[in-house]
């Protein structure tokens, strides 16, 4: 009565063994670029003709964060504005600078070579991205009214592109 | 659960569009080649997204799309088709898609991706 059991326990395993099959797991990595808007800015207003970003001036520096899960697939390009998107009518002309620098990475090694690597060109700055994984980048812009006049009262805005291409 | 919060915001205003490397096919118009893009919009900032197609030098080339602006609600996907004429296929260079920002009294940033035909 036993051996019958062993033999029929045996025979079974060899079925199971015999219909076991491997179940494929296919996956496309798709190389992508996430451009997110991390922190939207705020102009700070130091004194009667200059708005700025910058922090020690009251203003909150804009920040773009890259997302790329491809490494050496794409370049980063930010463009600080040259013009407002909203403000009151001004009679005088803006002199606009502005500045782009990599604000924080997500693989200091890969990606410690740029900001001393980065291209820039009138406003806008360009990068390399030859890794993947995530890089914030924070912009500073001013704005400063013709011949140190004063801003009319109101609301200005101005808005940074960022732009990520495929290389 | 503090993990999912300090994630959250990153990932609130963000605009992709894919594939990366897009590949012209024949179309069922006569000298028409079409490609197929898919855009996700997790911009909650914005509702709708301009595309383009560019040569190598940043000149625009005729295309012909449902829309030129599409509309992608916050949090959805939206592919669409892409048809150039088949002369244009060397010079097709960049499929772009560009954020348009609401008149807000705020600073933002406008975001644009541009896919590469290799």
């Amino acid at each position: 009565m036993l051996k019958r059991a062993i033999i029929v326990g045996l025979v079974s395993l060899g079925a199971f063994s015999a219909y076991a099959e491997d179940v494929p797991i296919t996956g496309n990595v798709q190389s992508r670029c996430i451009i997110s808007v991390d922190t939207p800015g705020v102009y700070g207003n130091p004194n009667a003709y200059t708005l700025t970003t910058a922090a020690a001036d009251g203003g909150v520096q804009p920040i773009v964060r890259y997302d790329v899960t491809l490494a050496d697939a794409y370049y980063a390009q930010i463009t600080t504005p040259t013009s407002f998107a909203q403000s009151p009518s001004l009679s005088d002309t803006v002199t606009w600078t502005g500045s782009t620098e990599v604000s924080s990475v997500s693989d200091a090694t890969g990606m410690g070579s740029y900001e001393t690597n980065k291209t820039t060109f009138g406003q806008t700055t360009q990068y390399d991205l030859t890794v993947s994984g995530s890089t914030w980048f924070k912009s500073t812009s001013t704005a400063t009214y013709g011949g140190n006049k004063a801003f009319p009262g109101g609301t200005y805005t101005a808005n940074v592109e960022a732009v990520c291409i495929a290389k | 659960m503090t993990l999912l919060f300090l994630l959250t915001p990153f990932f609130a205003f963000a605009h992709e569009m894919t594939p990366t490397y897009p590949k012209w096919q024949l179309s069922y118009l006569d000298g028409l080649l079409v490609t197929e893009m898919e855009m996700f919009n997790k911009r909650s900032d914005v509702d709708y997204y301009e595309i383009a197609v560019f040569d190598e030098k940043w000149n625009p080339i005729p295309f012909v799309s449902s829309y030129k602006v599409y509309k992608v609600e916050y949090l959805s996907r939206v592919k669409f088709e892409i048809y150039i004429r088949e002369r244009d296929r060397l010079r097709a260079e960049y499929i772009c898609s560009k954020s348009k920002l609401r008149n807000e009294d705020k600073t933002s940033i406008s975001s644009m991706i541009c896919s590469r035909f290799k």
